[in-house]
């Protein structure tokens, strides 16, 4: 009997079309307590090192964990894990939904799917039944488009499609899975990895439940995570959507502009949370079993922008496809989410592929005959939405932008390289590491999918938050120093950040409810508490902890063989030099290397490398990792 | 006067809190399937939670009598003794908040949690109230006119 997990696993094979149903095992399943920890040792073990992320031989996991489709209040998240074949390096893009749950209620906990199916494909789970059926007709139909086909052709209202559109189908290194037509595995290309797989999309929906082994001791520790939700620190986040940072980050000077050459925008209040939600929000809606909404959908009626309702824009789009691009105009950025969403693209690189060209352009390194004659200025909306349209097409010279910043670098020489700004090849996204959080700083360098604010936490809470999250008891050093302090504490304490944020990324968690102090979040005791109710496993903060530290390590090991060391673990050259204007002027990342050096160290892994030393692995029983 | 559960769609998100609540309250278990609410979210965004009016056409047409108004709560509810799962009530509902479980066989409906409905103690947003049935009767008219605004006009 399985309580919290559905208990199975799904294999499919889409070169001979077949699939194959295995049991989990309960033991092991623990040891990483299910999600994107379970999935690297998954992927770790089964798919050889140097594999091309592109070829059929590359597998992807979709991964829920314990807490997925319950009423854990942060529980409705699932995590797409794969080889990135933007960064080559480990990939789990997280998202929302109701596919996580969905799958879950259809009886899986996870699919591992290889191969590469002949003609294009759509996989359909059902109450545990599987079908791989044709999608010859889908095929170069946007998300949209698609969902509306399937709905139709499998006659149900209730499934949840998670579909690429076209860029994914045209191998944009970026291209995202878009669930439920407006959530997204958004970061690392997934969309290009379907593709090439030939799948267009994965439908789920089941009239299983997920069993409770206490219930009463359940109800009990969701009721207490109710309550201490109600003092939530980012309570500000469902009235006005993520959106909402907008106007306070600029205040800060902490909203990147212009391909990050400053942090504060002059017209941030024609683009903030505000104006979105009294011009053009249509409602909040949030995702599956999430009491928090901080999803909001919006459109906008008439003009050259017109957009039909559509979810989002959230604060990383309104940034990337604002701000980062120097644009003002919330039209064409409603109007550029909605592209991304449809087409299946990543906000984030999309926005930054932009911007990156758009600096190139005015440093003469792209030129109008590069440019078919468009004018790639700062701050022009409508060159923004052409530039997405191309992308997702690769027609022209969205061809040069769909490959992403690293590889457009490449091409452009090495006048373009200071303009680069992504860490192993995955674009940073709309968080500044000089003036924001030096632990985010440490984040960018190490985290193993790149230049990323979410995998596994957002670092920030620590020294811009001022939260705890619960860490104190587990040797978080407290408090914080001051934002600008560059110290060894700030490498000690992103251990504590990252193994916090990893909680959540194993239980299947969207990490949100996570950000407090207790009282105030999901510290890891409270999720211990709800754990061990649903699944009755009494699972201590202290469990979680080992299992976030293997599942962390494990994906270090991942990226290890794939080559990536101590070296890799840098940041664009640009946050060396001062922010040069606006109310953060003079803020920079000087001391990276000692904060790294704290960091590694705090994990016990060599200094040097950069990598799990031996004895570290055999502690966190990962001795089939120790080379 | 006993109170009643009204629904207040422009506030629900589609979160689907309630129906995992009502699963885990009768049956301790986490399954929408068998939730007797009915969060009914389709595109464009909209969201709406369906609940038993408690109107009771179903306690006529029950073959074996095991549909009963609750004396305390005025809630229409079902005798699992006497229940058949014969499914006339299922048909006759108008409002298709009626099933047969498919696990315990018998008629399944919103039966007011004997006066402290869970769906409304723990939705997060107010979208659905269990409140006296003289301010859910003026609730109830200004949803209603609201929504046929033009129509009436």
């Amino acid at each position: 009997m399985w309580y919290g997990f559905a208990g199975k696993l799904l294999r499919i094979n889409l070169t001979g079309g077949e699939y194959k149903v295995e049991e989990l095992d309960k033991n092991e399943l623990r040891k990483y307590m299910g999600c994107t920890g379970y999935a690297a040792r998954l992927l770790y073990q089964e798919m050889p090192g140097g594999i091309d992320p592109l070829a059929p031989e590359a597998k992807v996991v979709l991964a829920t964990g314990a807490v997925t489709g319950t009423l854990c209040p942060s529980g409705g998240s699932y995590e797409v894990c794969y080889k990135s074949p933007l960064t080559g390096t480990w990939n789990q893009a997280r998202s929302g939904g109701a596919f996580g749950p969905k799958l879950k209620y259809a009886g899986f906990d996870f699919v591992v799917i290889e191969g590469k199916a002949e003609e294009p494909v759509y996989v359909y789970i059902r109450d545990g039944e599987v079908e791989i059926k044709p999608a010859k007709h889908l095929w170069g139909l946007n998300v949209e488009e698609t969902t509306n086909a399937l709905i139709r052709e499998l006659d149900d209202p209730e499934i949840s499609v998670a579909a690429i559109g076209q860029a994914g189908e045209n191998g944009v290194l970026y291209a995202a899975l878009i669930n439920d037509r407006g959530r997204a595995a958004g970061r690392g290309g997934i969309g290009a990895v379907f593709g090439s797989k030939n799948l267009k999309a994965v439908v789920v929906n089941g009239r299983g439940g997920i069993k409770v082994a206490r219930p009463k001791e359940f109800a009990e520790a969701v009721e207490k995570a109710e309550q201490w939700l109600k003092n939530y620190p980012f309570g500000s986040i469902p009235s006005l959507g993520t959106v909402g940072l907008v106007s306070l980050n600029n205040s800060l000077g902490i909203l990147p502009a212009k391909n990050f050459q400053t942090a504060h925008f002059e017209k941030a209040d024609q683009i903030s949370g505000e104006l979105l939600n009294r011009k053009y929000q249509i409602k909040r809606r949030a995702c599956y079993g999430c009491s928090f909404a901080c999803g909001r959908y919006t459109s906008v009626g008439s003009g050259k922008f017109a957009t039909p309702p559509m979810e989002g824009p959230e604060y990383e789009t309104v940034d990337m496809l604002g701000p980062i691009c120097g644009v003002a105009d919330l039209e064409a950025i409603i109007r550029g989410n909605y592209l991304c969403n449809v087409y299946g693209l990543d906000t984030i690189s999309t926005g930054m592929s932009i911007a990156f060209a758009m600096e190139c352009y005015e440093k003469g390194l792209l030129t109008d005959r590069d440019t078919e004659g468009m004018p790639l200025r700062w701050g022009d909306g409508e060159v923004m939405v052409k530039l997405v349209e191309k992308i997702a097409h690769r027609e022209g010279i969205g061809a040069l932008l769909a490959q992403g910043v690293k590889r457009m670098a490449e091409q452009l020489g090495p006048a373009a390289e200071e303009a680069a700004i992504h860490v192993k090849g995955l674009e940073l996204p709309a968080h500044e590491p000089r003036s924001e959080s030096k632990v985010l700083a440490v984040q960018y360098a190490v985290s193993p999918r790149g230049g990323c604010h979410m995998h596994p936490n957002w670092a920030s809470t620590y020294d811009f938050g001022q939260l705890d999250c619960g860490m104190k008891e587990f040797g978080m050093p407290w408090p914080p120093t001051g934002m600008q302090d560059e110290s060894q504490q700030k490498g000690v304490a992103y251990r504590y950040v990252a193994l916090q944020g990893e909680i959540s990324e194993i239980l299947g968690a969207c990490i949100f409810y996570s950000w407090g102090t207790e009282g105030s979040c999901i510290t890891p005791q409270l999720y211990a508490e709800i754990v061990s109710a649903l699944t009755g496993w009494d699972v201590t903060a202290a469990e979680l902890m080992t299992a976030a530290e293997r599942s962390w390590t494990l994906k270090r090991c991942f990226n290890a063989r794939e080559g990536f060391t101590r070296k890799d673990d840098k940041l664009p050259g640009r946050f060396a030099q001062a922010i040069p204007d606006g109310p953060s002027a003079g803020a920079r990342v000087e001391n990276l290397d000692a904060m790294l050096d704290a960091y590694y160290e705090a994990m016990g892994w060599d200094r040097q490398t950069g990598l799990p030393a031996p004895e570290k692995l055999r502690e966190l029983g990962l001795e089939f990792a120790v080379n | 006067m006993s109170k009643v559960l009204v629904v207040d769609p422009s506030l629900c998100t589609g979160c689907h809190r309630c129906e995992m609540w009502c699963s885990l309250t009768k049956y301790g278990e986490i399954n929408p399937s068998r939730s007797n609410v009915y969060v009914i979210r389709r595109e464009p965004a909209v969201d709406v939670p369906v609940v038993c009016m408690q109107c009771g056409l179903c306690i006529d047409v029950c073959p074996t009598g095991a549909l009963k108004r609750d004396g305390a709560t005025d809630a229409v509810v079902v005798d699992e003794n006497l229940c058949t799962g014969c499914g006339t009530c299922v048909k006759v509902c108008p409002y298709g908040v009626l099933r047969v479980d498919e696990e315990t066989d018998v008629a399944a409906k919103c039966d007011l949690c004997s006066g402290s409905p869970a769906c409304v103690s723990h939705c997060p947003h107010g979208a659905l109230r269990y409140e006296d049935a003289g301010k859910a009767a003026a609730r109830r008219r200004e949803i209603w006119a609201v929504a046929h605004a033009v129509r009436i006009r």
